[in-house]
């Protein structure tokens, strides 16, 4: 049915072509498609009253390639990705250390410490998280405003893609640790809470960081 | 022409907010036709401005149809007049360049 739409209507085509080869953001994409779609609308329309087919084959032909208006596209939604996933680094790390230190701080266990192999987790963890958490908020900085004086560095997207992939593997061996020696502490919901919460930014992580790369990988 | 894609688009938006087609359509009647422009790009470089913040953007209805408009910002205006004002320098030395003054006759 979506080929018989296509091989009829030039513009279906096109955005389906162009929807294929553009990644990014959900939100950020859907809008710069729908956009486009009513730029393509109107630059039909302004055809005069010729048949839909040759109107719309008119009307492409201004717009430039799919491989030209992807690339353009594509830009833009790496930085979107960029941003999205330095947001999500951001907001989950500072929560994370506040329950390392939770951990580190939470009182005597049955052998008068919480397990000695969470705090070194959360020792090791905080230093990466914190590094982490600096750079997203760097990135946030030079993709927005700053943007205007000073020319966003073209290796960003795949800085920050793969440091939010290795702040999420950290997160991962964090869960796992966290699960594995809540048993011996005595404020063990404490430990098992931390390990959720880290498993829940983990999952947000990773997912963007999976993206950020996708899209950084397309703008190389 | 790349280079001053930027102030093209807030040089048209300065009248008031406009939608992407509109853009496009003003640019191209502004100059002419003699600026034809690869028409799918300019909503990923509208798109750029906002996040540099100097558009904003909303939905209208404009017609039948909703559309995106854009619209300049205090930032917006102020980026426009400086880069009006580096492109008046820049024609300014090349026009110098190009034709020069006649010299001053020499009495022999």
């Amino acid at each position: 049915m979506t080929a018989l739409v296509h091989e009829t209507d030039p513009v279906e085509g096109y955005l389906a072509a162009l929807a294929a080869a553009v990644h990014g953001p959900a939100k950020a994409r859907t809008r710069m498609l729908a956009e486009i779609r009513d730029g393509l609308e109107d630059a039909v329309s302004a055809q005069g009253s010729i048949p839909r087919h040759h109107a719309a084959a008119r009307a492409l032909r201004g717009f430039g390639t799919v491989e030209e208006v992807a690339a353009s596209c594509q830009l833009e939604l790496t930085i979107a990705q960029t941003r999205h996933t330095s947001r999500a680094l951001a907001l989950t790390v500072p929560f994370l250390l506040a329950c390392w230190y939770l951990i580190r701080t939470a009182g005597p266990s049955g052998d008068g410490q919480v397990p000695r192999v969470a705090q070194l987790v959360a020792a090791h963890l905080t230093g990466a998280a914190t590094i982490a958490a600096v750079l997203a908020a760097a990135a946030l900085a030079a993709t927005g405003t700053l943007a205007r004086w000073l020319p966003t560095p073209p290796g960003l997207p795949r800085v920050v893609a793969w440091t939010s992939t290795s702040t999420g593997a950290a997160m991962a061996v964090a869960t796992i640790a966290l699960l594995a020696a809540s048993p011996s502490s005595a404020n063990w919901p404490l430990v098992v809470l931390a390990g959720l919460f880290t498993a829940v930014s983990h999952a947000m992580v990773a997912g963007s960081a999976r993206a950020c790369r996708e899209c950084a990988r397309l703008t190389c | 022409m790349r280079g001053h894609l930027d102030g093209l688009l807030l040089s048209v938006l300065e009248a008031g907010p406009l939608h992407g087609y509109a853009v496009i359509s003003t640019i191209e009647e502004r100059s002419g036709g003699a600026l034809e422009l690869p028409t799918g790009t300019i909503y990923p470089a509208l798109n750029r401005l906002e996040r540099l913040g100097l558009l904003a953007s909303s939905w209208q209805s404009v017609g039948e149809r909703r559309r995106r408009c854009y619209q300049l910002t205090d930032a917006g205006r102020r980026s426009l007049d400086t880069q009006r004002g580096a492109w008046r320098e820049f024609t300014a030395t090349i026009s110098a360049v190009l034709n020069p003054a006649p010299a001053p006759r020499t009495a022999r």
